[in-house]
C-alpha cells in the first residue's frame, strides 16, 4: 500500500474534472494585463473571480509604494516579527489600520489565512468555548483546531440559533465564549446580521470576532466593513481582514477594541514562527488603506455592477445563492455540470471560480463570480452574454459532457 | 435517556438526505468513508442531533467519530451526562 492510496477517491474525482477540460483548481495565467484582463495562450480573458474588489492591484500609487519599498528596504525581511522582521512600515500599517477602525490595537500578519489561524488560536484557551458560524472559512476552522478550546457550530447567519447554543452551554467555568462570524461570506456572498450577533454575544458575556476579509474596503461609509455599515463597529471585540482582496497585496490584520490584545504578539505561533510580510507587500497595503478611506466612488461602482449582474442573471433564470453583492454565486446541479460550464465560460473568454464541496456550504457546486470596482458596465454585459450562451448551448454542453465522461 | 435503537433511527433519518444512493446504514458504516457524506454535511447532521437531544457535541469530539455506531455511543453518553 502506497502513502498516496488514501487519496485515490480524490484522484478519481480530479480525473473526472480533468476530462471536462482545463484544471479549474490550477489554472495558469500567462500574463496579467490589467485588474480585469489576463491572457492565457493567445486568448484574452475577462477576470471575474479575483476578489480584487476595489481594483487596486494596478493602482499607480499602490504600485509606486511597492516599488519604492523594494528600493528602500529590499525584497524580503528574512525574519519573523519577534526577531528581525519588524520594520517601520509594519508598525505604520498597524497604526494606519487601527486608526481607520478606531481601535487601540492592530496586529499585521503575513497572510490572511495565518491571521485567523493566529488570532483565534491565540485568543481561545483550554477553558474557553468557541462558537463558530456553520459556514466559517477554513482558516477559522483550522484556528480552532490549534486551540484546546471546545468548538460549537451554530446555524449559518442565525443569531437565534447562537443564542440557543450559548444558553445550552450555560456558564463557562474559568473561561469565556468567543463567537466567530464573517461579514460577507465568500462563497454565497451573503451578509451577516452583525448588529444582532453583537447583541446576542454580549448578552451572554461573550466576545465577538468578525472576519471582514471580503467586506473590508467594500462596505461602510469609510470602507471599514459591514460592522461599520451596520453602525456597530465600536461594539465589536475583534475585526480581522486580509490584504489580498480590497487591499491589493498579501497579508492580513486583526484589530481589537481591547488594548490587551497586544500581548498576543508573544503567544500566536503562526505570527511568531514565520517570516514577516515583505516591505513591498506592506507598503502596497498601506497605500491601499488610504484609497479605501476615500473610496466612495469605487464602492458605488462596485455596488452598481453587482446589482447589474445579479439582475441580469436572475432574469435568465439562474439560481443565485444570495442578494446582490460583489460576490455572486450561481448554483449548479453537481460538480461535473459546474466543471463543464466553467470550461464553457473559459472558451467564451470569461474566468470565474469553480467552487465545489467540501469548500462550499450545503455541499453546493458553484460558478462563483467576484466583481471589481474596475469592471465597467460593458464588462458585466460580457459576463452576462457568456452565461446566456451557456443557457442557449445547454443541450450541446450536456452531450459533450456525456461524450467526455465516456471517453 | 434515549435507547440505542432510537438514536440509531434518528441518525438514519438525518442521514437520509445525504444518502441519495440509499447505501445500507449499519452501526459499522463509516460516515464519511462508506456513506460518502462530506465533512460539511456531517456537521449539519451533528447540529440536527444537538437540537433534537438538546446537547452540545463539540467539533473536537466529532473528529474522533468515524462510524454510525460511534456517533450513537457519543449521543447516549452526552444525553446521560
Amino acid at each position: 500500500m502506497s502513502l498516496f492510496d488514501k487519496y485515490a477517491p480524490l484522484q478519481a474525482r480530479v480525473d473526472v474534472m480533468m476530462k471536462m477540460g482545463r484544471d479549474a483548481l490550477g489554472l495558469q495565467f500567462d500574463d496579467i494585463i490589467s485588474t480585469t484582463r489576463a491572457r492565457i495562450g493567445n486568448r484574452e480573458i475577462l477576470l471575474a473571480g479575483t476578489n480584487n474588489y476595489l481594483g487596486l492591484t494596478f493602482d499607480e500609487d499602490c504600485m509606486k509604494a511597492a516599488k519604492d519599498a523594494v528600493d528602500n528596504h529590499g525584497t524580503g525581511t528574512t525574519g519573523s516579527r519577534i526577531a528581525n522582521g519588524t520594520y517601520s512600515e509594519h508598525i505604520d500599517l498597524e497604526k494606519s489600520l487601527a486608526d481607520h477602525l478606531g481601535m487601540p490595537s492592530c496586529i499585521v500578519f503575513t497572510t490572511g489565512y495565518q491571521t485567523n489561524l493566529s488570532a483565534i488560536s491565540g485568543l481561545a484557551g483550554d477553558k474557553d468555548v468557541v462558537f463558530m458560524d456553520a459556514d466559517a472559512h477554513a482558516c477559522i476552522i483550522d484556528g480552532t483546531r490549534l486551540t484546546g478550546a471546545s468548538t460549537i457550530r451554530f446555524r449559518h447567519n442565525n443569531p437565534e440559533d447562537l443564542d440557543k447554543r450559548l444558553k445550552r452551554q450555560g456558564e463557562i467555568e474559568g473561561g469565556n465564549a468567543l463567537v466567530v462570524i464573517e461579514g460577507l461570506y465568500s462563497m454565497f456572498g451573503d451578509v451577516a446580521p452583525i448588529d444582532e450577533f453583537v447583541e446576542v454575544t454580549h448578552n451572554h458575556g461573550g466576545y465577538l470576532f468578525i472576519d471582514e476579509a471580503h467586506s473590508y474596503g467594500v462596505f461602510g461609509p469609510t470602507g471599514c466593513g459591514l460592522a461599520e455599515e451596520q453602525g456597530v463597529l465600536d461594539k465589536v471585540d475583534f475585526i480581522s481582514g486580509t490584504f489580498s482582496k480590497s487591499l491589493a497585496s498579501v497579508g492580513g490584520f486583526c484589530a481589537s477594541r481591547h488594548p490587551e490584545f497586544e500581548i498576543l504578539r508573544k503567544v500566536m505561533r503562526p505570527y511568531m514562527f514565520t517570516a514577516s510580510a515583505t516591505p513591498a507587500n506592506i507598503c502596497a497595503a498601506l497605500a491601499a488603506v488610504e484609497k479605501v478611506k476615500q473610496g466612495e466612488a469605487l464602492r458605488a461602482n462596485l455596488k452598481a455592477r453587482g446589482q447589474q449582474l445579479h439582475k441580469g442573471l436572475s432574469e435568465m433564470g439562474y439560481d443565485l445563492c444570495a442578494d446582490a453583492s460583489p460576490v455572486i454565486a450561481v448554483r449548479r446541479p453537481n460538480e461535473v455540470v459546474a466543471a463543464m460550464e466553467w470550461n464553457g465560460l473559459m472558451e467564451n473568454g470569461v474566468y470565474v471560480n469553480l467552487a465545489v464541496p467540501p469548500g462550499t456550504p450545503q455541499s453546493s457546486s458553484l460558478l462563483r463570480i467576484s466583481l471589481s470596482a474596475a469592471h465597467t458596465e460593458d464588462d458585466i454585459n460580457i459576463i452576462l452574454k457568456a452565461f446566456s450562451d451557456l443557457k442557449d448551448n445547454q443541450g450541446q454542453l450536456m452531450s459533450d459532457m456525456s461524450a467526455k465522461l465516456q471517453g | 435517556m434515549p435507547t440505542r435503537d432510537e438514536v440509531y433511527d434518528k441518525i438514519c433519518e438525518l442521514l437520509k438526505p445525504y444518502n441519495p444512493k440509499n447505501r445500507p446504514i449499519e452501526m459499522s458504516s463509516g460516515i464519511m468513508t462508506d456513506l460518502e457524506v462530506d465533512s460539511t454535511a456531517v456537521f449539519d447532521i451533528i447540529m440536527g442531533l444537538e437540537d433534537h437531544y438538546d446537547i452540545s457535541i463539540p467539533m473536537e469530539m466529532v473528529s474522533d467519530i468515524k462510524t454510525v455506531g460511534e456517533l450513537t455511543t457519543a449521543i447516549i453518553q452526552l444525553t446521560s451526562a
